[in-house]
């Protein structure tokens, strides 16, 4: 009797308390369900119709099961798409900005402790891309990468070579540079921030055991940064393969389907081709496999014991 | 069997437009008495299709009041001071009404989907200006209204052959109108060709001798000439259909479609025309074209500039070249209709170009309809088309002076007697799409013509049906 009135009591209580977080968890609740929630809830409704933007299809809307998604999984490109994607994200987002962002945190941290003057001019640079609008990054890259007025071509004519197809030769490797030159400060930012709260006297410890400065690191720090690093690279994995604009300013998806990316290709069949059913199957298996990434990203970041 | 027949078809369509030409230039003079085809292009019936939920009955001379939407795009600035001119005229008129122009300068792919978009969710303008080829998937959308009953109680629509009509007529209505027709040339330097040992007034004996041109220009290695641009890809948007696919697959005797409507896939003309890209993709041809966006803003501007060589494209490129320098295009700009497998220049590709619609969810279709005559008098058709250079729609419009005085303008008009028609069908769309990946595979040098031709009959199958696709061997 008396354990019940105890367990009836702190339920009340951790109800008192969760209501106050339930309050202030309502406005971000509603603005996902607005905006992601929503919208998803959309797209998976139309995946399973003929929808379209014009033609028969658009006056008459019916449901068709799973026609789109049979359709999709015998589609002569999809198999393609799914390669350029996962290869745009190894590439861009795992070994581009992740890898690059935590070699850059690493270095600058390491400047900032011992007073580098450089340093906030590097930090600086690297900022630059990020706070750019992405279209206007990709127009950036267009400037640089194009075959008749690109700078690239430019310098090169100067030297007397050239000029070189960038985009046609190695579009996939410029769409990867791109974009890891557009996203390697926010994980940059990221890390720093993560570094300087790992106090300086575990390294001081670590080196007076006479650890090096690799075991330091893998000993130490790698530990230390494992939740906020899956974090990080779940994010720059979902954002990366969620990219669109900056390839489609950059190469369409082209030559041929050489940088036809899944985000992109939803696009292109929604509203290029105006089959918005069959683009919102493409978008809900793009979020299917997103949630894949999210689930074994953030399995790693459990603290191990 | 049924390739004579469509020929025929074809041949009387052809000797149709001859009445335009005849107006205009005097030079088809056997064309006008052909009888009219079968199409339903001339039943203007009399009142019978009154369009659902107009007010006042068509072309009544009930005061227009009200605000009338009209959108259209335009990237290179020829058309605004008609649009505005035709918004006055329709202004001074009916004092009541008022126009609201949106003028969007966004290339034609992007007003189109921003146009389907409004009017999927119901919005959108009254009137608006797109190609006339999308007159079919637009009304199986029932987005647009049927002009039969507003055509019939105007006295200029007398003015539109036959053949006119029937680019904008699908399902037995009238659903557009168009300024100007779309037709293209092959058009070459004299200039390049001459360094290269080609003569001035060069004449492809056939296909192949597009590419024996080109190789020559390359072979010629002058500095900064490019020997040949061929649309290819999505990037080349319908261009890659209209501008290149198309024209060679008639040249090599193919067809889009056989005599019952089945889209045909892969052929043995199919073959021809992606070997043709092969070749043409192996060196003589830009591949920036695949990737490039918008890559006809390059190919235009270098054609005009002397350093691309040959280029196919559609009549209204050469009023860009003429309007920068009029002398220097006229002595270096070549233009020969498109050659076949084995002969000389010989056809064109004709289409009902862009053209007026009215929206059917308009709260005011009368004042759109009122905006549309506005838009397509004589004299606005006749100024407009002699700038932005198209043979006219209506025949009247051709009697300008600076219109009959022009030769680009008179050989063009000429040469709709020799050009051959997309039949309007809603599928084409889908068509393009796969035209444009086929190309592009090929192109890249990811294909074969054989592999890539059997893709073909994937995509279209994929896209439009199994059913509708037929292959022939």
């Amino acid at each position: 009797m008396a354990t019940t009135a105890v367990a009836a009591n702190a339920r009340r209580r951790s109800l008192r308390r969760n209501r106050l977080y339930l309050a202030g968890l309502t406005p971000a609740a509603f603005l996902l369900a607005l905006f992601f929630v929503g919208p998803a809830l959309w797209a998976l409704a139309s995946s399973f119709t003929n929808r379209a933007l014009v033609g028969l299809d658009a006056a008459n809307p019916r449901f068709v099961g799973l026609d789109n998604y049979i359709r999709l999984f015998s589609d002569p490109d999809f198999g393609r798409v799914i390669l350029n994607s996962v290869v745009f994200v190894i590439g861009s987002a795992i070994i581009g900005q992740f890898v690059l962002g935590l070699l850059l945190a690493l270095l600058l941290d390491h400047a900032q402790r011992r007073g580098f003057l450089a340093t906030s001019l590097v930090y600086a640079s690297v900022l630059l891309a990020w706070v750019n609008p992405t279209i206007i990054a990709g127009f950036l890259w267009v400037a640089m990468f194009d075959y008749y007025n690109g700078s690239l071509n430019s310098g090169l004519q100067l030297l007397g070579i050239g000029p070189v197809n960038w985009l046609g030769q190695g579009p996939m490797l410029a769409i990867v540079i791109a974009n890891t030159w557009r996203g390697t400060a926010f994980v940059m930012l990221i890390f720093l921030g993560a570094l300087r709260t790992i106090p300086t006297d575990i390294y001081e410890a670590a080196r007076v055991d006479g650890a090096g400065p690799f075991r330091r690191f893998w000993d130490h720090t790698l530990p230390l940064l494992r939740p906020i690093a899956a974090l990080t690279l779940l994010s720059v994995t979902i954002a990366t393969f969620g990219t669109f604009i900056l390839i489609q300013a950059l190469t369409n998806g082209g030559p041929a389907l050489q940088t036809e990316v899944i985000a992109l290709y939803a696009y292109h069949e929604a509203f290029q081709n105006h089959a918005v059913g069959y683009g919102s199957t493409i978008a809900v298996v793009m979020l299917a496999l997103n949630f894949a990434f999210a689930a074994v990203f953030l399995r790693w970041s459990r603290p191990r014991v | 069997m049924d390739e004579v027949i469509r020929r025929q078809i074809t041949r009387r369509r052809f000797l149709q437009l001859g009445a335009v030409t005849a107006v205009a230039a005097a030079c088809t003079p056997a064309a006008t008495g052909t009888p009219l085809p079968s199409t339903g292009a001339s039943a203007a019936p009399g009142g019978s299709a009154a369009p659902a939920g107009s007010g006042a009955p068509a072309g009544s001379a009930a005061a227009i009041t009200g605000t009338i939407n009209v959108s259209y795009p335009d990237e290179a600035g020829l058309k605004p001071k008609y649009v505005e001119q035709a918004a006055a005229a329709l202004k001074a008129q009916y004092p009541g009404a008022d126009v609201k122009i949106d003028l969007q300068k966004v290339g034609d792919d992007d007003f189109y989907t921003k146009l389907l978009l409004a009017l999927d969710s119901g919005t959108g303008p009254d009137v608006f200006h797109v190609g006339g080829t999308s007159a079919g998937e637009l009304a199986d959308a029932s987005y647009i209204e049927p002009l039969d009953s507003y055509v019939s109680q105007w006295a200029d629509w007398s003015q539109y052959p036959d053949a006119v009509r029937s680019g904008v007529t699908y399902k037995g209505s009238v659903w557009a109108i168009p300024y100007g027709l779309d037709m293209r040339w092959l058009y070459y330097r004299k200039d390049d060709l001459q360094k290269a040992g080609l003569p001035a007034d060069w004449q492809p004996a056939n296909v192949q001798a597009i590419l024996d041109a080109a190789t020559a220009v390359k072979n010629a290695n002058e500095p900064n000439v490019l020997p040949y641009a061929l649309y290819a890809g999505p990037a080349g948007s319908s261009g890659t259909a209209d501008h290149a696919f198309v024209p060679l697959l008639w040249a090599y005797g193919g067809e889009l479609q056989d005599s019952s409507g089945k889209w045909i896939g892969d052929s043995p003309a199919t073959q021809k025309v992606l070997t043709y890209y092969q070749n043409a993709y192996n060196g003589l041809s830009p591949k920036e074209i695949l990737t490039e966006t918008k890559p006809w803003t390059a190919m235009r501007e270098k054609l005009g500039n002397g350093q691309l060589a040959l280029l196919y494209e559609g009549g209204w490129v050469y009023g860009g070249w003429a309007s920068a320098d009029k002398a220097g295009t006229q002595q270096n700009v070549g233009y020969v209709l498109h050659p076949t497998e084995s002969g000389g220049p010989s056809f064109t590709v004709g289409g009902p170009g862009t053209c007026w619609y009215i929206s059917s969810r308009s709260a005011n279709k009368q004042g759109a309809w009122e905006f549309i005559k506005a838009m397509n008098s004589a004299e606005i058709v006749g100024k407009l088309n002699a700038e932005d250079p198209h043979p006219v729609a209506r025949q009247d419009a051709a009697e300008i002076p600076e219109f009959k005085s022009d030769p680009y303008l008179v050989a063009s008009t000429a040469a709709l007697s020799k050009a051959k028609f997309v039949a309007p069908d809603p599928g084409y769309s889908k068509v393009i799409e796969a035209i444009q990946k086929v190309t592009a595979s090929v192109a890249a040098g990811e294909m074969s013509p054989a592999d890539a031709s059997k893709q073909y009959t994937t995509y279209l199958s994929q896209a439009l049906g199994a059913d509708k696709v037929t292959t022939q061997s």
